[in-house]
């Protein structure tokens, strides 16, 4: 019997190759959309974690009041032994200085006039160190466009956008402006050495990158900086481990006074990014829950229909002494097989597209012109384990709940008229 | 055993609801089929034919009396104890025939073995034999598209036949057929009645088919009109 409805499946196309390409089909949509959403979800965490936020970071107990607003007044001081501490009591992650500032600047024509001059928003990393990670944290050298990374103190990065503007290129001097930490005037002359493009609104539009010795030369900070960010060394986020630093770290500092002393805060309490991620959370599993319910009517559908339309051979089959238990359990069986083919095929290309958009990208500069958040502008999906199984979900019991709905009929009829239908 | 009586229906009613009402269909039908007969319903439409081979066929049940099909009163079949009963006994021929168009020849006649317990070899033996009855063993591998109508009836036939059941309900067989392909069945019925001794009752209003009936039994609005024995001169 078994062999027969194997055959049946086999050669009746309506009953297996439509039904496995619908079923594929919609494995294979909702695989692309759960890796979208995971990447996309993913990507800004990445971005937002290695240029502003750090997995948990250190700052000063008044700026933890108003983290967004980097004043450069309200630095953490003796930087060197706090980080001391930090590596101490904390080692298995890695601890970066960064003063970041709001500026102008300013490029001087051959008479010393200013030809350009504009808003920027910079950062003091270690760029100059030989076992630095912020390179890669800023993707620096993929990134250069024009020029090289600066090599030597003096020299700085801007962006692309910014220096096309401008019509500024590699070797052109200029002067930054900007407050010190005791809110004197600070001025400082840069070289650029490069153009950088990010693939971010937001920083393409005007961004300044140089060595944080010379930000805190140019701002008057020995031994101090804006904020010591915490990275993982996995790189990768973890809530759970990042509030356990948060508390050990405020531990550490619980009985200094000082409204400077340290604070310690995470990912998720920085510039929105909690309720981004409950957000991204709360969207993204509307999304597909959307998503999957829609395929699973579809799908749900098609199995109905089929199964109706099979209402013949189920009379012809009840006529040649089957019993209607039989019948259903068959039209489940098959189902189940349908559903874990069509499942199998539709997953297998969904993942093997999201393996690729995650390889290349998609490239929505174009559409994020004015965009303020911190976001990538190639778009990649992420290839989780959820991605492996994730179509199974509409695949499998979509198919099945209508082959099961559709065979109630069989119960629900009357045998004689099930019978009667041959005659229709 | 030439008299067995293997149908018995008694006082038998069949009601059907129509909105708040009902539509009776069969009324006070008491009639016996015997082992070996070949008897015919006939009778207008919606006289009753089909309804009452639904009885005799476990598909339907009776709203009173009683109908005993092969010692099994229908009344009390469950759905599993029906399917049974159709499984080893009872044999249907359709007016369309009503093969799986998906399957070939073959398989459309094993599939009424796949039901019971038997091994691939029994039932290829059982099914090229059917298929020898009603003279098709060369259009074993063939679909059901590529056979005419009369060939499809016979391959229904055999599906009918294969597993040489008691009783074999034909509703209207050859409504569909010309008058060649309509004696041709009627003919290959007629001689595995006598072979096999099985019990053939026909619901039809084809004269050709009437032509080989050795009972008539007229339904009219439900009703018995009359049940005659025909004597044929051989």
């Amino acid at each position: 019997m078994k062999i027969f409805l194997l055959k049946g499946i086999l050669k009746d196309k309506s009953r297996s190759l439509l039904p496995i390409i619908i079923v594929g089909l919609g494995a294979m949509l909702t695989v692309l959309l759960y890796s979208w959403l995971k990447g996309v979800i993913g990507e800004s965490i990445i971005m937002n974690a290695n240029f502003n936020t750090g997995h948990v970071k250190v700052i000063s107990r008044e700026q933890a009041k108003t983290p967004e607003q980097m004043a450069i007044d309200l630095s953490l001081v003796n930087i060197a032994e706090l980080k001391k501490e930090l590596k101490k009591n904390v080692s298995d992650m890695d601890w970066v200085e960064r003063i970041r500032f709001g500026s102008l600047i300013d490029f001087p024509d051959s008479e010393g006039e200013t030809r350009a001059q504009g808003p920027v928003i910079g950062w003091g990393l270690d760029i100059l160190s030989p076992n630095t990670k912020e390179r890669e944290r800023f993707n620096l050298a993929p990134s250069i466009k024009r020029g090289k990374m600066p090599s030597k103190h003096g020299e700085a990065l801007i962006s692309e956008d910014f220096a096309e503007k401008f019509e500024v290129k590699p070797g052109d001097v200029f002067t930054l402006f900007g407050s010190t930490m005791e809110g004197g005037m600070a001025f400082q002359n840069f070289t650029v050495s490069g153009t950088v493009k990010f693939g971010a609104q937001v920083l393409d539009r005007g961004a300044i990158i140089i060595d944080i010795q010379d930000a805190q030369q140019a701002f008057q900070m020995p031994d101090a900086a804006g904020e010591i960010l915490g990275f993982f060394n996995s790189n990768l986020y973890d809530t759970e481990k990042a509030m356990k630093v948060k508390v050990k770290v405020n531990a550490m500092f619980a009985s200094d006074t000082d409204k400077y002393a340290p604070a310690a805060i995470t990912l998720q309490d920085q510039e929105g990014m909690g309720q981004y991620l409950d957000y991204a959370d709360a969207i993204g599993g509307i999304l597909i829950t959307i998503f999957i319910s829609a395929m699973a009517i579809v799908l749900w559908n098609s199995g109905l229909l089929g199964g109706l339309r099979r209402y013949t051979e189920f009379g012809v089959r009840l006529a040649l002494g089957e019993d209607k238990t039989h019948i259903y359990v068959s039209l489940l069986y098959e189902a189940v097989a349908i559903g874990l083919i069509g499942s199998l095929l539709g997953s297998f290309v969904g993942v093997l597209i999201s393996y690729w958009i995650q390889q290349v990208g998609i490239d929505l500069g174009g559409m994020m012109q004015g965009s303020t958040l911190m976001m990538p502008t190639v778009i990649r999906t992420a290839v989780t384990p959820t991605t492996y199984y994730i179509g199974f979900i509409p695949g499998v019991f979509s198919i099945v709940i209508g082959n099961a709905l559709a065979g109630i009929g069989i119960y629900k009829r009357s045998t004689a008229r099930l019978f009667n239908e041959l005659e229709v | 055993m030439e008299n067995e009586i293997i149908v018995k229906l008694e006082n038998l009613v069949k009601r059907f609801p129509v909105g708040k009402s009902h539509f009776t269909a069969l009324r006070n039908i008491s009639l016996e089929f015997k082992k070996g007969e070949f008897a015919g319903l006939v009778g207008p439409s919606g006289s009753g034919k089909t309804t009452l081979l639904n009885i005799i066929g476990s598909l339907d049940t009776p709203s009173e009396g009683i109908a005993t099909v092969i010692g099994k009163r229908i009344n009390d079949l469950s759905h599993k104890a029906a399917a049974h009963l159709r499984n080893y006994n009872i044999g249907f021929i359709f007016q369309t025939y009503n093969l799986l168009p998906v399957y070939n020849v073959f398989d459309n006649v094993e599939f009424a073995l796949l039901l019971q317990k038997m091994t691939a070899t029994e039932r290829k033996k059982a099914v090229m034999e059917a298929l020898e009855w009603v003279g098709l063993t060369d259009k074993a591998k063939s679909k059901p598209a590529l056979l005419s109508g009369g060939e499809c009836q016979r391959v229904a036939i055999a599906r009918a036949m294969v597993k040489r059941p008691a009783l074999v309900l034909a509703d209207e067989p050859s409504a569909n057929l010309d008058s060649v392909n309509s004696n041709h069945i009627v003919q290959t019925m007629k001689q595995l009645n006598r072979e096999l001794n099985t019990t053939f009752i026909f619901s039809t209003h084809d004269e050709k088919v009437m032509r080989y009936l050795d009972r008539v039994i007229q339904l009219v609005d439900g009703e018995v009109a009359s049940d005659e024995l025909i004597k044929h001169e051989d």
